[in-house]
């Protein structure tokens, strides 16, 4: 009866909250739960959904290369991309930390590209920059190297790739920019008087202290890595190609959902997506408290 | 209190449900006698263009005609129709490509038009031979647009640069491999590679037989070595210099400036004749169109419907929408609105109509299908259900190959693997 009546009580809550509710019903709680239902058959969008067990899994692990060379393509772009885009980003952080003139003109500067971020324009002005005539090819030619065929040889077309999600550096580079601010000058002036030079004190003091920030950029970057999609349908026209050098995960996973509407297939690699991205998570998470130090844990 | 609560948040819900279904829908003719019409179309925006402007001339002649269009990119035109198809709301008349047609055909999505043909769409001036490109399993689905037909488009004065008079009549695939080392001699490449589908198709249409059997369920062809003797003639000419390497090709691949043809580092291209007109506007030089390879070219070639009208099951108004489709075939008017654009028209009083208002390039490609259309075979059935992936599977293995990383008989093997694992759904 309280429960009854404390419902009754929160009944405006309720509504006022019932957009967001149907929202997430209807956006993404059932469709999960239809897709995981869907990831058990065999479902081309026309006849209606076979259920065929565990088939689809068993033929994703055993029987299909190509899913295997879009997981290696994809762990390639995330373990070479994000910490490469981290240390990029960490680096611009503290050169744009120093107080030199027109900061603020840099920091936007330097923050645009990910504002239109894994946007179709700029895929397509990368395509542009490494195509046959492009920028980067009259530069390698200049200085006597090249012209490489960027979207042509399978290894250089996922270097272009992971150049692109490196330039995209400027969310993480924000956060760790508010990180920087937050680690008190004292500190540096004190480890100074003791000796310490630039080097000791990025090691010893910057570092440590940005560790929890490190942390944060490295799992959201991770998770925003893993589901890349947009350039790697622009750049390689959707075929994910040359030999599969650029079939990132989520890509064969749209070309199998849409081109080939496999769709049951589709919503298990989707599954498995979710799974592997969660074990990394927690992962990160277990080995964090070896290198992430809180200082309201007294350097625990 | 709280019943009455649920009531309306079921009331709320069933609005919202009843307001989401009610979109799109095709509205049956209302009592004013005025009818909605839905089409869908891909292309580019040119093809957006005078779409739109024939689509105002329809309405211009039938004021009690309404007509809605949705068009998008080849992409995301199937994207936005498999949806449509599951829920029973596709638009009345919709563009197929030939690759598409079986699964919507198959699956009941489409409408046999076979009681519309001489009646609301007139076929007096089609030939039988591209009327009958529309036929699956004995119902006409599709009505073509236009038709294409294969062909080698190159540049004759290039062809005199690498000390070729003339491209070889009846062109064997022996003189056409001689020819390549020829130009490979002075630099040049003789074509930019093919698109493994449909020139592999062709080349077992000329031994009487198809990529894929007649059911849909496998492979045509029994014999690998067939795919040994066709894609090893293309990787020797690539070996040669005859032919562009892929990391060559793919950093061109879809950008006509870039190709070779137009930047005269090669002599010509295997393609549809309708994508000879931009072609011929981007290189703006002199180009010409030669017949295909054989031997038994006759055998192999054929008349493709660029693309098709289908009106679909779903439309409640499927007599308007035959109506439009005939308007599309038959209207002179319109007709030089198209200016051949979706492939030469398939009526052959449209055509003569016409042809005083058509560019040079576009009038080649029609005298050449013109000279084509007598040679041609019946088409094979159009590709079933699956084929998407079992070209992509061709694509795959024709890339490692001519990569180098495997051996034509190890490329055979695989494909054959794949596409039987892929079509073995539709038994």
């Amino acid at each position: 009866m309280r429960q009854y009546s404390s419902l009754r009580r929160n009944l405006t809550g309720y509504a006022f909250i019932s957009p967001f509710i149907i929202g997430f019903l209807g956006f993404t709680l059932i469709p999960m739960f239809v897709s995981l239902y869907m990831s058990f058959t065999s479902y081309n969008l026309f006849t209606s959904p076979r259920w065929i067990g565990l088939d689809n899994y068993t033929k994703m692990f055993f029987d299909d290369p190509k899913y295997w060379n879009s997981v290696k393509v994809t762990f390639l772009y995330v373990f070479i991309g994000v910490p490469l885009r981290l240390i990029f980003a960490l680096f611009v952080a503290m050169v744009l930390n120093t107080g030199s003139r027109m900061i603020g003109t840099y920091r936007t500067l330097y923050y645009l590209p990910s504002i239109i971020g894994g946007s179709v324009a700029v895929s397509i002005m990368w395509r542009n920059l490494f195509s046959n005539e492009g920028v980067i090819n009259s530069a390698l030619t200049a200085i006597g190297i090249g012209p490489i065929s960027w979207f042509g040889d399978p290894n250089a077309s996922l270097v272009m790739l992971i150049s692109l999600s490196v330039w995209q550096f400027g969310s993480s580079m924000l956060i760790f920019l508010a990180g920087l601010k937050n680690i008190s000058p004292e500190m540096y002036e004190a480890a100074g008087v003791d000796g310490a030079n630039p080097v000791r004190k990025f090691f010893s003091i910057t570092l440590p202290l940005l560790s929890p920030i490190v942390l944060f950029n490295m799992i959201m970057q991770t998770i925003g890595a893993f589901m890349t999609f947009v350039p790697a349908y622009i750049i390689s026209k959707g075929e994910g190609g040359p030999m599969d050098g650029t079939m990132l995960y989520s890509l064969y996973l749209f070309r199998q959902a849409f081109m080939f509407n496999n769709m049951g297939y589709a919503s298990a690699m989707a599954w498995i997506m979710l799974i592997m991205i969660g074990m990394l998570t927690v992962a990160v998470f277990l080995t964090s408290k070896y290198w992430v130090f809180y200082e309201s844990e007294g350097g625990k | 209190m709280v019943k009455k609560a649920i009531f309306l948040m079921m009331a709320a819900l069933l609005v919202f449900t009843a307001a989401c279904s009610s979109g799109g829908g095709s509205e049956q003719g209302s009592s004013d006698g005025s009818v909605t019409l839905r089409i869908a179309w891909w292309g580019s925006d040119t093809r957006h263009e005078y779409t739109q402007k024939v689509i105002d001339l329809y309405k211009s002649k039938n004021p009690n005609v309404k007509i809605d269009v949705e068009y998008a990119s080849f992409d995301d035109y199937w994207k936005k129709l498999a949806p449509q198809a599951a829920a029973n709301q596709l638009p009345d008349i919709v563009q197929m490509d030939i690759s598409y047609i079986s699964q919507y055909a198959q699956n009941g999505q489409l409408e046999d038009l076979a009681p519309y043909l001489g009646n609301q769409i007139k076929v007096d001036d089609v030939s039988e031979n591209v009327i009958s490109t529309g036929v699956i399993n004995g119902k006409q689905y599709g009505v073509p647009a236009g038709v294409n037909v294969l062909g080698f488009q190159y540049d004759p004065a290039l062809l005199k640069k690498a000390g070729v008079d003339a491209i070889p009549d009846n062109m064997t695939w022996e003189s056409y491999e001689a020819l390549g080392k020829q130009t490979a001699e002075k630099g040049l490449y003789l074509d930019g590679g093919v698109a493994p589908d449909i020139f592999f198709h062709y080349f077992l249409r000329t031994k009487g037989l198809s990529l894929y059997n007649a059911e849909g369920t496998g492979l045509g062809y029994d014999d690998d070595q067939l795919f040994v003797e066709f894609f090893g003639l293309m990787r020797r000419m690539i070996e040669q210099g005859a032919a562009p390497t892929p990391d060559v090709a793919n950093q061109t691949k879809g950008i006509i400036e870039e190709s070779d043809l137009v930047k005269e580092k090669g002599i010509g291209v295997w393609q549809w004749s309708n994508q000879f007109v931009a072609l011929q506007q981007v290189a703006n030089r002199p180009l010409a169109i030669a017949p295909m390879p054989g031997p038994d070219m006759e055998k192999g070639l054929y008349m493709q419907p660029s693309m098709y009208w289908g009106v679909t099951s779903n439309s409640k108004v499927k007599e308007e929408a035959a109506k439009f489709i005939d308007f599309w075939v038959n209207d002179v008017e319109a007709n030089k609105l198209i200016k051949g654009e979706r492939g030469v028209p398939i009526s052959g009083a449209i055509k003569e109509a016409i042809a005083p208002e058509l560019s040079d390039a576009t009038k080649q490609v029609f005298e050449f299908v013109a000279a084509m259309e007598p040679k041609a075979s019946p088409m094979s059935p159009p590709p079933p259900v699956g084929s998407p992936e079992v070209i992509s599977a061709l694509a795959d293995v024709v890339e490692e190959l001519n990569f180098g990383k495997i051996t034509p008989e190890q490329a055979a093997e695989t494909f054959r693997k794949n596409a039987e694992s892929v079509l073995a759904n539709n038994k």
